[in-house]
């Protein structure tokens, strides 16, 4: 029952998440991890963040939790363009998730998660000109935000002891909107676009215990992800505007007393395509240090920008390495039941049509606690890092987030009381 | 309760609880305008082509109705029509048809525009019993096409008069009193919709004018008719004589005005008194306006040719669906140059300029769609009817007309 009423609100929350320069190329940038536990070691959801043997952004680990468990994390960021008074702030709900294990050999799970982040806001300087005796003072504004959300489900099931694969669907869904506007004279003259998407991934992963003796365990892990469906949808175009009440709006009181609106259907404009490999090596003392490597491609055949950049992310490539050092529940003492995660990554993303590239580097670092017979579990993270593009824009991210999962058992009879 | 349940659903909403508090904050990036969509333009077109012209006054919507003389305007006459019913009770004219109704007397009344008495001339009043359902429009009426020889001979005569009733103010009224058989024609059982019209005229030429309020203006006393009666209860038992008060609903002054100056004729003018209205016609032959554009203003700009202070003088501006005639000033029996009322504008002269902003027409013109013959400007009804305004035309090098628009393109 309260396990119902935190998914039931949760789902009802918005998703406000920080602006970026770089969420205005085509759809935004892609999510790399949805959980915070992931987050504090700067992974991919590819190697165990969450627990020893586990990550619960990889289905092919879950078989490994010793509980069911509804996970949910929130995240809180800034960004900061360099060199410029500008910081904006954003936060929002990543994921929440549900994975009931199975006899220690399956499990099931499904999430709601966030896959892009559109959310931008671009102003130009005031200019004025004369215009034969009339002055007129001019700028315009760009604004977008929305993207893609997936409602994920995921199966796991063994290969033989030590291999195990994940399968899971991703149904891609959600709308955007960008505004674009001129403000002439303190008047606002704007044009709406609004998309909405549907689309699906595939996704098989892949966990594999390589190696293993008393003093070190090397697990090896694996994605592909391919398109089902390549994300398609309905773009609704509305004429521009006079908003004479600046209420962002078109209402009776705005020029000119109709506006029409043009629906555009619009496909394979969004196919993710991706593979990526983790290591991990696990040491007698619950430290562990992973690798990860990601490619990415959008093999979309059509266009997707409606934005001040005529350009899209088309590709992107990850390289990312850490430390965790996971807690022991069954501890004495409460700072031995904390998980410690530390990493590093660098992502590089492609831009389609300009071949410009934007790097992001970061650090990472987060904590988790262990509390309550069922292993719940709160983690910390916090990123930092930047964003550049040759030559042009420079970002300063600051990313905190934090996750809860709260584990029961299942599928187990409990005694009846004497 | 489980105890872990209890535990785990209280983490849960205390979780909720701190998403909800949170909050997000938004400032702009700044970008260089190089390449991001949205545009603005402008593009400046000349009138061409631009005259006035005369038609009668149409002096049907002012708020005044004037008598006599003035600065060359001659007022001839004036029109009064009633309502075919009375002010609050409702009660038609047939009312009076009953045997048991006894019309008493009429009193028809009009006030004056002062509270004074300086010169009191006498005036006379005549009505029209064969005139049939109408005699005049009050849109359309004028000396022209008005025929004056259709109204009866005179039936009263009047002079002002103070009315002292409200203590505050002195009202001074010009009353006719009307022989009760007067309204055996309003009330006329063969035309339920009777004329119920009035001629009313000063007796003599008189060299000053006389000005009274006009059923148009705003909390003002309009021409009115009372018609006093009794009614009788039974055959011995008849009750106090009353009235019922039948207020004008359409008034107008007949007027003939002065000579056309050459001011009038060379400038673009507009004047009402004066039946004086100008036509323009600006070039936008080839224009094509984007489909998805939106003009934010295409002004019609006219400079203020009198060496004046102006306040609160509007133009009225369509544009017509004929072609106009800009060879030579002309005077017209009739208005030949129809409008396009959807597209009807009012603007003020704001320093000594008009800026008609004419973008709906524009619009329409741009995008192909509508047959440009040019825009008239004509005076509105709430300007002083006997001042004429002048504006530059298309031979002043400095101050000739011209529409300037400014529009955003997606």
């Amino acid at each position: 029952m309260s396990y119902r009423n935190i998914f039931i609100s949760l789902l009802l929350l918005n998703y406000i998440h920080a602006q970026s320069v770089f969420n205005a190329y085509g759809l935004g940038l892609s999510k790399s991890g949805n959980y915070a536990a992931t987050s504090g070691a700067g992974s991919i959801g590819l190697v165990p963040t969450f627990h020893p043997g586990v990550s619960l952004d990889n289905p092919a680990t879950w078989p490994g939790l010793k509980f069911t468990y509804i996970s949910g994390s929130y995240n809180s960021q800034s960004v900061s363009l360099d060199n410029r008074n500008n910081i904006t702030y954003g936060n929002g709900l990543d994921k929440i998730q549900f994975v009931i294990p199975i006899q220690d050999r399956y499990a099931i799970g499904v999430a709601l998660k966030l896959v892009n982040n559109h959310n931008s806001y671009f102003k130009t300087d005031s200019s004025t000109f004369d215009f034969q005796g009339k002055n007129l003072i001019t700028n315009k504004e760009f604004r977008s935000g929305g993207g893609l959300l997936a409602g994920s489900f995921g199966i796991s099931f063994p290969m033989n002891e030590k291999m195990g694969l994940g399968f899971s669907v991703d149904r891609l869904f959600g709308s955007s909107r960008d505004e674009h506007s001129l403000v002439l004279n303190d008047i606002h003259y704007r044009m709406f676009n609004i998309r909405t998407y549907s689309g699906t991934v595939m996704n098989l992963n892949f966990a594999g215990n390589f190696y293993n003796d008393n003093d070190l365990i090397v697990l090896a892990f694996a994605r592909i992800s391919m398109t089902g469906k390549a994300v398609s949808g309905t773009l609704y175009q509305f004429d521009l505007f006079e908003d004479r009440n600046d209420n962002y709006t078109y209402d009776p009181d705005d020029y000119p007393a109709i506006v029409n609106v043009d629906t555009i259907e619009v496909s394979d404009i969004y196919a993710p395509n991706s593979i990526s490999f983790g290591l991990n090596a696990g040491f007698r003392n619950d430290l562990n240090i992973f690798g990860e490597f990601q490619i990415w491609n959008d093999e979309a055949s059509s266009a997707n920008y409606e934005s001040i950049y005529t350009d899209q992310i088309g590709s992107k490539t990850h390289f990312g390495g850490g430390l965790v050092k996971f807690g022991n529940i069954g501890a004495r003492a409460w700072q031995d039941k904390l998980t410690f995660r530390l990493g590093a990554f660098k992502d590089s993303y492609g831009l389609k049509y300009s071949g410009k590239t934007i790097n992001e580097n970061g650090i990472t670092m987060g904590i988790g606690f262990k509390f309550a017979v069922t292993g719940n579990q709160l983690d910390f993270s916090y990123r930092t890092g930047s964003r550049s593009i040759n030559g042009d824009y420079k970002e300063l991210v600051k990313e905190f987030n934090i996750g809860l999962s709260l584990g029961d058992v299942w599928f187990l009879r409990r005694r009846e009381k004497q | 309760m489980n105890f872990f349940l209890l535990k785990n659903r209280i983490i849960g909403f205390c979780l909720i609880g701190l998403i909800i508090f949170f909050s997000c904050e938004e400032a702009a990036i700044p970008v260089k305008d190089d390449g991001i969509p949205m545009k603005l333009d402008t593009i400046s077109f000349p009138v061409i082509k631009a005259m006035s012209y005369q038609v009668p006054p149409e002096m049907g919507r002012t708020d005044l109705l004037y008598f006599g003389n003035n600065d060359g305007y001659n007022f001839s006459y004036n029109l009064i029509k009633l309502d075919s019913s009375s002010v609050t009770a409702g009660t038609p004219f047939s009312f009076y048809n009953d045997s048991l109704i006894i019309v008493d007397s009429l009193k028809f009344s009009l006030r004056f525009d002062s509270d004074s008495i300086e010169n009191n001339p006498e005036f006379q009043l005549r009505y029209f019993p064969d005139g049939g359902d109408s005699v005049f429009n009050e849109l359309e009426s004028n000396y022209i096409n008005f025929d004056k020889s259709i109204a009866s001979t005179f039936i009263s005569t009047g002079q002002l008069e103070s009315d002292t009733t409200d203590t505050n103010q002195t009202k001074v009224f010009l009353n006719f009193l009307l022989d009760s058989s007067i309204v055996n024609a309003f009330r006329d059982t063969n035309n339920t919709d009777f004329n119920r019209s009035f001629l009313v005229e000063l007796k003599n030429e008189e060299s000053e004018s006389f000005i009274f309020h006009s059923s148009d203006k705003v909390g003002a006393d309009g021409p009115q008719l009372k018609v006093y009666y009794r009614q009788f209860v039974s055959d011995s038992v008849v009750l106090d004589t009353t009235f019922r008060t039948y207020a004008a609903i359409e008034d107008l002054s007949i007027i003939i005005p002065p000579p056309i100056s050459t001011d009038d004729s060379s400038y673009l003018s507009v004047g009402t008194a004066m039946g004086l209205k100008s036509i323009v016609l600006v070039d936008m032959v080839d224009w094509i306006l984007d489909p998805r554009a939106i003009i934010s203003s295409a002004e019609l700009i006219f400079n203020f040719a009198l060496d004046d202070t102006l306040q609160n003088y509007t133009v009225i501006s369509y544009p017509i669906i004929n072609e106009g005639d800009f060879l030579q000033f002309s005077s017209f029996d009739k208005d030949p140059y129809d409008e396009d009322f959807n597209y009807y504008t009012s603007t003020s002269i704001v320093k000594d300029k008009l800026k008609i902003n004419h973008r709906k027409i524009a619009t329409e013109i741009g995008h192909q769609k509508y047959n440009n013959y040019g825009f008239k400007l004509e005076p509105s009804i709430s300007n002083d009817p006997f001042r004429t305004m002048l504006f530059y035309s298309i031979d002043s090098p400095d101050y000739f007309p011209v529409m300037r628009v400014i529009y955003v393109l997606p």
